[in-house]
């Protein structure tokens, strides 16, 4: 078997996509060339020896896969294209802040993110911002006193010119008994009047709490972006 | 329904999560998957190992199966890359157990590799017929390359373009794998027929 041919020959005699021309070819190259005719015998041989293989059984084997095993199962992905990758992005995400050490912070204005370290916090923007705070809230205060004070004014000056009148009127009629009813007016008065000065405490005292705590919370506010 | 309606019948079920449809469908193609593995392992265990990849390998990729091609070749792709697949695995495994610093060719490895299947084990291929154990024992002394450019052209009966395709090659290579191959067996018959 010398012919420079046959190493292309044989195979493509078992080359199903050979042309009608090139099998034209090799036909016409075969008739006259022994060398290529006894290479493809023997090809032939060995295909044919070769395609003597019966198959044999599968043994015994578990053909459904686990996940597939009991109800419920599904070979479809439990997650469109984006869900699957979701929880990676997220996890990247995760992990880049961390590495970065990535702090956002959340501002009048909008919010600013940090790389490296801790974000840079303006402590004098902060203390004018505590001081126009406190600055708001005695005024609030000043005010509510204010008022307060003038309701308490006019209607202690009510209740002086009222008091007045009717101890004139009742005054002609027994002594005794007018007494006793400018001392039971006296009383009454006193008591509306103490009413009205626990009502006005409570309200300074709650607005006293309230601006602790409004304090506070800023206060907490300040603290946890220094950290 | 043709053979191919019910493939798509049953890959359809399956995807929506029929065990029975599932088995159904390996039932069709595990004679020829585990045929396929047991001439290119030459011995059972391998052979069984690799089916169990080439399915659950499928079974994975089934809803990425678009009905293109038939499901059989695709099936058979995957086996191809899933055999690729073992067969540098066995590579990995006799690098690590041969002798340190000594260096080897790929064709080397891989005639290592064939000659490494046990094949000549008579109790390693207890269950195949006479003539089977005899196939195997002569695919034995190819290359893997040239062991699946053999299977995939007699056993498989795909074009050189389409063994090309699979295995990342020219056609011209596929041929001359193939003719070689042919060359080594024809050899190895010889020798065979003399001896006995």
């Amino acid at each position: 078997m010398s012919c420079h041919e046959s190493s292309k020959l044989v195979p493509d005699y078992f080359d199903e996509a050979l042309s009608l021309q090139q099998r034209k070819a090799m036909e016409a190259h075969l008739q006259d060339c022994a060398d290529c005719q006894e290479a493809l015998a023997e090809a032939k041989s060995i295909n044919g020896q070769l395609r003597q293989w019966r198959d044999e059984p599968v043994p015994q084997w578990q053909r459904v896969p686990k996940q597939l095993q009991g109800s419920g199962g599904s070979a479809r992905p439990r997650f469109s294209f984006w869900g699957q990758w979701a929880p990676l992005a997220g996890a990247f995400v995760m992990a880049v802040a961390v590495l970065f050490n990535v702090q956002i912070q959340v501002q009048d204005n909008g919010f600013s993110i940090a790389f490296g370290g801790a974000a840079g916090i303006d402590a004098g923007v902060i203390a004018a911002q505590l001081e126009e705070f406190e600055n708001e809230q005695r005024a609030a205060q000043q005010q509510t006193l204010q008022v307060l004070s003038a309701q308490l004014e006019e209607r202690q000056a009510g209740n002086n010119a009222r008091l007045l009148e009717t101890v004139i009127e009742q005054f002609g009629d027994s002594t005794t008994r007018s007494l006793e009813q400018v001392m039971a007016y006296f009383e009454s008065q006193r008591q509306q009047d103490l009413q009205l000065l626990q009502t006005s405490y409570q309200r300074l005292a709650d607005s006293d709490v309230q601006t602790i705590r409004s304090m506070q919370q800023l206060a907490n506010y300040v603290q946890y972006q220094g950290n | 329904m043709s053979f191919t309606d019910q493939d798509e019948a049953l890959i359809s079920a399956a995807l929506d999560g029929s065990a029975r449809a599932w088995e159904r469908l390996v039932k069709r193609y595990e004679t020829r998957v585990y045929n396929f593995s047991l001439r290119l392992t030459g011995n059972q265990t391998d052979a069984l190992d690799l089916m169990q990849e080439v399915f659950l390998g499928v079974y994975r990729n089934l809803h990425r199966f678009r009905g293109d091609a038939q499901f059989s070749t695709w099936l058979f792709r995957i086996a191809h890359n899933k055999a690729v697949d073992m067969s540098r695995r066995k590579y990995m495994v006799t690098s690590l157990s041969s002798v340190a610093g000594q260096e080897q060719s790929d064709d080397d490895v891989l005639d290592h590799i064939a000659n490494d299947n046990g094949a000549h084990d008579p109790q390693r291929v207890l269950s195949t017929t006479q003539s089977n154990a005899e196939i195997i024992g002569c695919l034995d002394i190819l290359n893997w390359e040239q062991r699946l450019v053999v299977e995939l052209k007699v056993f498989q009966s795909h074009t050189f373009d389409e063994i090309a395709e699979m295995q990342d090659i020219s056609a011209n290579t596929a041929k001359t794998r193939f003719y070689t191959a042919l060359k080594l067996l024809k050899a190895h018959m010889e020798q065979s027929h003399e001896l006995s």
